[in-house]
């Protein structure tokens, strides 16, 4: 036995000899420094949607509109434009510019008219205030429409002066605006234009409550002597150098910075339909699809039922049902069923944001499977 | 950091797991060793022991059947130690010259007294072949357990020692894993040639005792024949 027990610690000896030399530390695994690489899952229909971009420009990875020049982004905005406004088609613009065109005659059309619509307007204040002031004003006008566009001009100029306009202090002060008045007058303009002064601060000081209805009474005759005034000036050529002739650029105000490439107007998200959407549309015609077996070429039928749906899923209107091949009979039997098939199966049951791709439906019917 | 870390605990050679072991993981593994190498050693013990064995049997069985009688060859036997199927013969020749010599009347009390002789004798040939199978048998069934053991303890230190440093970093944790793992396979180690072995030997040894009891019982019958012609020609005699 003691043998034994020496041959076996030798042999275990060995053993563990051969494992400490041999198993020495196992080679260690080398990791390689990959990036992990990101794998995403994308919905398709992301892929087949139609993307925003330019109709005209050359196909690219990423479509794009065509570039803009203003740096201002405006929030929300949709369509591609240079407008401060998002503005979705260009037609109403030229439209505007037109109107616009047509303008400046009306304007001159208003002056040939200003003796009668001026006393119009008028009576409009005095049945409101009072009726003894108005015809005052009314004289004004009429005796020397010339004169009347020299005290507007000292007008202006005392309101330049005195910015803060001192209705109030007129009233405590008559005289002390006079004075300074009187010394501009002479640096500023010539001599007629004294006389209109004292009449203005006049009519201030004796009734603040008239100011009112004076000060829109002469703001009418301002406006009537300008229109006056054009009247006299007018030159159509003049007016239509000054309008802006630039064309209409449109569009909305979506900046684009990339270059364009082509794509639709608009981006479109997923419109159609998905695979469970038409299996459940076509499970929900085909519950109500009742045909009779055993109908002599019932298998060449082929029905087509075109529909126009509402929000709500009803059928509007009726189904446009067109049925070709097999017998005249077997035809008109089947078309009818298919008619009644879709009559009977509304409302459709079909996902409302998608109203766009199921507004109009068009179902096969094929009866050859039902044989 | 972690480079560092990698870098220092990438010492994992069978030496430096043995080292970094805690002390019981390490008592653990060198009781296994220990068992490793006792169950080694009985079977090489046994297989010396079995292969004589068998070859004495052979050689007996050849001597025996030869004609030889058995007064020369009880003769020859008894000056030395034998065993095996020698000392199963010598012993019930012994019974059966003492019960003879004293001129033993009874047949059937001297029947029993040879089969008992050898049946003792049987016995111990039997406990001879079969002794050091149970702690085979021992080791076999209880080193994975011990090494298991070993294992959820180094399991449970490194865990310790994991929370202590805050870090679950692998590079943190494998070695004492792998330390732990080792107490594991140094059990299995030891417990799957105890097993084998143990089957083996336990077989042979179930063999050896099936020739024994067969010779036993047709050297039984002869000394029952011997003694039945002994007795006829005594009473012949008289």
């Amino acid at each position: 036995m003691r043998g034994s027990i020496i041959i076996s610690a030798g042999l275990h000896a060995l053993l563990i000899g051969f494992a400490l030399s041999s198993f020495s530390s196992p080679r260690t695994l080398e990791v390689a420094d990959v990036e992990a690489l990101p794998v995403d899952i994308v919905p398709v229909e992301s892929i087949t949607q139609i993307q925003q971009g330019d109709k005209k420009a050359p196909l690219a990875e990423k479509s794009a509109p065509t570039p803009t020049q203003r740096p201002d982004p405006v929030q929300d905005a949709e369509n591609v434009g240079e407008n401060k406004v998002d503005l979705t088609n260009k037609a109403p613009k030229p439209a505007e510019r037109e109107i616009v065109a047509e303008a400046p005659p009306k304007p001159a059309e208003k002056p040939v008219p200003t003796p009668e619509p001026d006393p119009e307007p008028q009576p409009e204040p005095k049945p409101v205030e009072e009726a003894a002031p108005a015809p005052q004003p009314e004289p004004e006008p009429k005796p020397e429409p010339v004169a009347e566009p020299k005290p507007e001009a000292p007008q202006e100029t005392e309101v330049a002066a005195l910015p803060p306009e001192p209705d109030p202090l007129a009233e405590a002060i008559e005289n002390a605006p006079e004075e300074p008045a009187f010394e501009q007058l002479p640096t500023a303009g010539p001599v007629p234009s004294t006389r209109p002064k004292p009449e203005t601060p006049k009519p201030q000081p004796t009734e603040t409550a008239e100011k009112k209805s004076e000060k829109p009474a002469e703001k009418k005759q301002e406006k009537s002597s300008a229109s006056s005034a054009k009247d006299s000036d007018f030159n159509a050529d003049e007016i239509a150098a000054l309008l802006n002739k630039d064309e209409a650029k449109g569009g909305g105000a979506k900046r684009s910075t990339e270059t364009a490439s082509l794509g639709g107007s608009k981006t479109t998200r997923g419109e159609t339909l998905s695979l469970s959407e038409m299996d459940a549309l076509r499970g929900q015609i085909q519950k109500y699809w009742n045909i009779i077996p055993g109908m002599a070429d019932g298998e060449d039928v082929r029905v087509v039922v075109k529909m126009r749906l509402d929000q709500t899923g009803n059928i509007i209107g009726n189904p446009e049902v067109t049925a070709t091949g097999g017998s005249a009979g077997t035809r008109s039997t089947l078309a009818g069923s298919a008619k009644r098939a879709v009559l009977r199966a509304q409302p459709y049951q079909l996902p409302a944001d998608k109203y766009a791709s199921w507004s109009e439906v068009i179902v096969n019917f094929d009866p050859s499977q039902m044989f | 950091m972690e480079q560092v870390g990698l870098a220092a605990t990438s010492d994992v050679t069978l030496w430096s797991l043995f080292m970094q072991a805690g002390f019981v993981v390490k008592l653990v593994m060198l009781g296994l060793i220990g068992a490793s190498i006792w169950t080694w050693a009985i079977v090489v013990d046994k297989v010396v022991t079995y292969n004589r064995v068998r070859r004495q049997l052979d050689k007996f069985e050849q001597v025996f059947w030869s004609g030889q009688s058995l007064e020369e060859l009880y003769r020859s036997l008894s000056d030395r130690k034998s065993s095996g199927m020698g000392a199963i013969f010598v012993a019930a020749m012994r019974e059966w010259k003492k019960s003879f010599e004293r001129g033993a009347k009874s047949p059937i009390g001297l029947q029993m007294r040879i089969d008992k002789a050898m049946d003792v004798t049987l016995a111990r040939e039997s406990d001879a072949l079969e002794a050091r199978l149970g702690s085979l048998a021992t080791i076999g069934s209880a080193a994975p357990f011990i090494g298991l053991f070993g294992t959820v303890v180094g399991i449970m230190t490194s865990f310790q020692a994991i929370a202590g440093s805050k870090s679950t970093n692998l590079a943190v944790v494998a070695p004492g894993i792998a330390e732990a793992l080792l107490a594991t396979a140094i059990g299995l180690l030891a417990a799957i040639p105890a097993v084998i072995a143990y089957n083996k030997f336990s077989a042979d040894a179930g063999k050896i005792s099936a020739r024994l009891e067969g010779f036993a019982d047709e050297f039984s019958g002869i000394l029952s024949r011997q003694i039945d012609e002994r007795l006829q020609s005594r009473q012949a005699a008289e």
